[in-house]
């Protein structure tokens, strides 16, 4: 009876999507409200523990079914907790719009298309999640209809469901060959695949790597995210990048840890590959940040750059790097549904995109540029902001590993990677605080600091940043402890 | 009652020939009543009399022209009997708008007849015969209207099915002079197992080509791009449901009921089979994403499609033939709501290319709706009909441990995203995109056009969930 709680949290946001869907006017208590009961919902799922719940199954006993593990709610309230701040900064946002519901409607189901995410119990659940969050949330993309909105959201819906497909491979792959019916701490695959280790099994799993790997914008698969990130409106943007995106790194940790088992792929070419791809995508997503002028692009590339350190963790299959993996996960939601905020938080009342007319902007609004400053300090890796923490985990892990070659790549790439991440995030900030000479850019703009609603956001988020790093150890011993449970 | 259902159409024919000109009402009338009739006792001799046999002619004891339902003719037929009425109901307000009624109602039931005999076949030469006997009755509903795109394209219609056809003559003749009896037999017939191998290869291959001609595989589908001039309810139902499938349907009962499995299994003629109907499905969708002519377009999908059918028969395994019989079913379902969308978009609002479906919403809600929703399902979204076919057929592919199988997996999920090109792209661009014109005035079709629609959208859903029935027939009919 218990099990079937697992249903609420992710039916809440339907509810309130289709409400918004068919609302004929906006009603910021009820989204308010819609967003609050959610992130509850999450919350509450730690109360009902480990627990299954089939859902319907179809033809040729294709069950859907959802599982609730550690693992998974991690996510969960990760997830809801950052549409709760997005989603409050966008009740600001959207203050003067003529008509914000669609938006919310299509921000509802994103919500529940990653809680189902979370709560999927087995490869083909998630399978059906993960497309069912691609329609949900490319029309967040297409919201002012402009031209290049439009060719944005379509080109993000056909490189995810190219993803999706490329991920049915491996998924109908390795459901064929796992002895499990659902998800299990470390794997379930047949003893005959995992040690004969066909090529089939590797090439299925390769495929489905990079399948679900371009929701999370791993190379060659890139391509959408610079273009559909900065053109969505800044609060959608926020939830893509921050927390979208996180949605392929599940997929990507489910199939590799719940599914597949470590000890399958381990020292294999597939793994070579998988990691080669992701530190080529820590740099290519860093040098690119480094040339964009507008500040959501940039932001973009970043986040192409950061998740793949989060690959580049759970492609090593070693238990620190993977920990760092998880650590980095959490803290890179935060600190970039931030960024990304502060960032819209600018374009609409400091008037401009161009980081370079952003000189003295530190000025006219501090509250803004100060929690961007906070959040891209942590991104950078400083301590003793929380980027510092899990990048340390993470290079840690690469090291214990013994992995020849990419025992000392890896940390030699996340380090110049970082200084990359603070030449395009340092001078922004500095430049913001300090014009230098001559009369201060902003001056001439008409910049004046954002309303209450969209600071609060900005400051949780900042807040948790710094918190995050300073006593993060509750954290470290929850990602711990799941970790411990899959190798 | 089987006989009472190929006559029904032909009287009904018969009657629109000679009253039909006295008014619209009154042919109208004959029609749908006729159909409906038919479907009824259709669906009474599905259900009271399987395996009745009915012996019609006998021009030699090799040669005769005989018919039962068997497994697969019940599906075919039993699918036939639940669309022909739909789309009798959507042709009544299309055709107001192309003119010509009386000629095209009197065929279309006619067409009826004829598809009904091909899917009760009992053996090869009963199949082969109807199966001319279809082209030469839909070629006039192409040449509709007879303008000259009209005229080019039964030409072409005729010299291409016409043409290949004699391939599956080939093949026909071959099996008679190796063998007493041209009946099909669930596992084929035993006497050509021993026959001189490679020459009966060479015949399936013929016949694969031959009765492949319907459906569409390349090189030979070339016909159906351009048959999608004639009228909508006639690319709607003939070339996407009944001229196609009884393509597939042929090229099934020659590989299950004539040559058997096991004698082609593992051979070159697999090989080629597989490879050319994977190859397909790539040409297919890749001119799909190219044409700009919605109904052309569909008509490109569709060439996908029916090779995604081949693909899951050339498998040659009890789990492909199930996939694909399941993909038979549910893609004519969906194809049939589709062209009929692209048929209501076309003569409400005179649109035809796919630019022109910019913010189509705001005119016909209900249509542009629900060709996003077949277009979601036509990808392959879970948990929607075709994404079942479509792990029946990808989970076949694996399982029957064939090289080209197993690429030929991965050639359909390729071939998924390309749908979702072709067809989710237009599907945005009609619900998101905001109209030019400020105030449009609301333009869904009648109620005929309507119901439709709604019987197909709530048949989709209701197979979506509740399809254990119906699998397990297709599980029975397959021997697994």
């Amino acid at each position: 009876m218990q099990s079937a709680l697992l249903i609420v949290p992710p039916v809440l946001p339907l509810v309130f999507g289709v409400y918004f869907l068919f609302a004929r006017k906006m009603r910021a208590w009820v989204a308010g409200a819609g967003l609050v009961l959610s992130f509850l919902a999450a919350v509450s799922l730690t109360l009902v523990g480990d627990a299954v719940q089939p859902l319907f199954s179809v033809a040729l006993n294709v069950t859907f079914i959802f599982k609730s593990d550690a693992a998974g709610r991690l996510f969960a309230v990760l997830f809801s907790g950052m549409f709760l701040t997005a989603g409050f900064f966008s009740l600001g946002y959207f203050k003067h719009h003529p008509n914000p519901a669609k938006f919310f409607a299509f921000y509802f189901f994103s919500l529940f298309a990653l809680l189902s995410l979370c709560m999927a119990g087995s490869l083909v659940t998630m399978y059906l999640c993960f497309e069912t969050l691609t329609l949900c949330s490319f029309p967040m993309v297409l919201f002012d209809r402009s031209k290049e909105a439009v060719a944005a959201a379509i080109k993000y819906m056909l490189y995810s469901i190219t993803g999706a497909m490329m991920g049915l491979f491996g998924v109908i792959y390795l459901t064929l060959h796992t002895g499990s019916a659902t998800f299990i701490a470390g794997g379930s695959l047949e003893q005959a695949v995992a040690e004969g280790q066909p090529a089939l099994f590797l090439i299925a799993f390769f495929i489905c790597m990079i399948g679900f790997g371009t929701k999370a914008g791993i190379f060659p698969m890139h391509g959408w995210l610079p273009t559909a990130h900065p053109i969505a409106p800044s609060p959608a943007s926020a939830v893509l990048s921050g927390v979208v995106v996180k949605a392929g790194v599940l997929c990507i940790f489910r199939v590799i840890y719940f599914a597949v088992g470590p000890a399958a792929i381990r020292g294999t070419w597939a793994q070579t590959a998988l990691l080669v791809l992701s530190l080529l995508t820590v740099l290519i997503g860093s040098a690119q940040a480094l040339r964009q002028k507008h500040i959501k692009r940039r932001l973009a590339y970043s986040t192409v750059s950061q998740i793949s350190y989060i690959l580049f963790g759970l492609f090593m299959l070693e238990d620190l790097a993977v920990q760092g993996a998880l650590l980095h996960t959490v803290f890179h939601a935060v600190m970039k549904t931030c960024l990304f905020l502060c960032a819209g938080s600018v374009m609409v009342y400091g008037g401009t995109a161009d980081v370079d007319e952003m000189r003295g902007i530190g000025r006219r609004m501090p509250v803004t540029m100060w929690c961007f400053a906070f959040a891209g300090v942590g991104l950078v890796g400083i301590p003793p902001l929380s980027g510092f923490l899990s990048k340390w985990v993470l290079a840690q892990g690469a090291v214990q590993s013994g992995m020849q070659v990419f025992s000392w790549l890896g940390p030699v790439i996340l380090l110049v990677s970082a200084l990359l991440t603070a030449g395009y995030i340092a001078p922004v900030v500095l430049s913001a605080f300090f014009p230098g000479g001559g009369k201060a850019q902003a001056e001439t703009l008409a910049a004046k600091e954002a309303p209450a609603v969209m600071l609060w956001p900005l400051i949780a988020l900042a807040g948790l940043t710094l918190l995050f790093g300073l006593y993060a150890v509750p954290l470290r011993n929850l990602i711990q402890s799941i970790v411990q449970t899959l190798l | 009652m089987l006989l009472i259902a190929f006559a029904l159409p032909l009287l009904g024919s018969a009657l629109v020939f000679t009253w039909g000109r006295k008014g619209p009402k009154i042919r109208r009338w004959i029609s749908f009543l006729f159909t409906l009739a038919t479907s009824v006792f259709v669906c009474l001799a599905l259900i009271m009399q399987p395996d009745k046999h009915y012996l019609l002619l006998e021009f030699t004891s090799r040669m005769t022209i005989a018919f039962s339902l068997d497994g697969m003719g019940s599906v075919f037929a039993g699918l036939i009997a639940f669309l022909w009425p739909l789309a009798m109901l959507y042709a009544f307000e299309y055709m107001e708008h192309e003119g010509g009624e009386n000629a095209f109602f009197g065929q279309y039931l006619l067409c009826y007849t004829i598809t009904l005999l091909v899917a009760a076949s009992e053996n090869l030469f009963t199949l082969y015969f109807f199966f001319e006997a279809l082209t030469l009755a839909t070629v006039f509903l192409v040449a509709h209207g007879f303008s000259r795109a009209s005229m080019y394209a039964a030409r072409k219609y005729l010299y291409y099915l016409l043409g290949a056809v004699s391939l599956g003559f080939l093949s026909m003749i071959g099996v008679l002079s190796y063998s007493d009896t041209t009946t099909f037999v669930y596992g084929g017939i035993a006497a050509l197992a021993e026959a001189p191998h490679t020459m009966m290869l060479l015949l399936f291959v013929l016949g694969f080509f031959g009765f492949g001609v319907k459906a569409a595989v390349f090189p030979l589908h070339g016909w159906l791009p351009t048959a999608s001039v004639a009228p909508t309810p006639v690319t709607s139902l003939l070339h996407a449901v009944a001229v196609v499938n009884a393509g597939v349907f042929s090229v099934a009962r020659l590989a299950y009921y004539i040559y058997g499995p096991q004698l082609i299994s593992g051979t070159w003629a697999q090989t080629l089979c597989l490879s050319m109907a994977s190859f397909t499905i790539l040409f297919a969708s890749a001119k799909a994403i190219h044409e700009q002519h919605l109904k052309r377009r569909l008509a490109y999908s569709t060439i996908s499609n029916l090779s995604y059918m081949l693909f899951g028969l050339m498998l040659l395994t009890p789990f492909g033939f199930r996939a694909g019989l399941m993909h038979m079913i549910f893609h004519s379902l969906i194809k049939l709501t589709l062209f009929s969308c692209a048929g209501a978009i076309m003569i409400r609002t005179g649109r035809v290319y796919v630019q022109q479906l910019r913010g189509l919403y705001r005119q016909m809600p209900i249509v542009s709706v629900v060709f996003a929703f077949c277009a979601v399902e036509l990808v392959g979204i879970p948990p929607f009909i075709i994404f079942q076919s479509k792990w029946a057929l990808i989970t076949a592919g694996f399982q029957s441990g064939h090289l080209v199988g197993v690429l030929g997996v991965g050639v359909l999920l390729i071939s998924a995203a390309c749908t979702a090109a072709y067809l989710l792209k237009p599907a945005v661009t009609a619900l998101a995109l905001p109209l030019e014109d400020a105030k449009p005035k609301k333009n869904d079709p009648g109620w005929q056009m309507l119901v439709p629609f709604f019987v197909l959208v709530t048949a989709m859903l209701l197979l979506a969930f509740a399809n254990k029935p119906l699998i397990d027939y297709l599980t029975q009919i397959a021997q697994i």
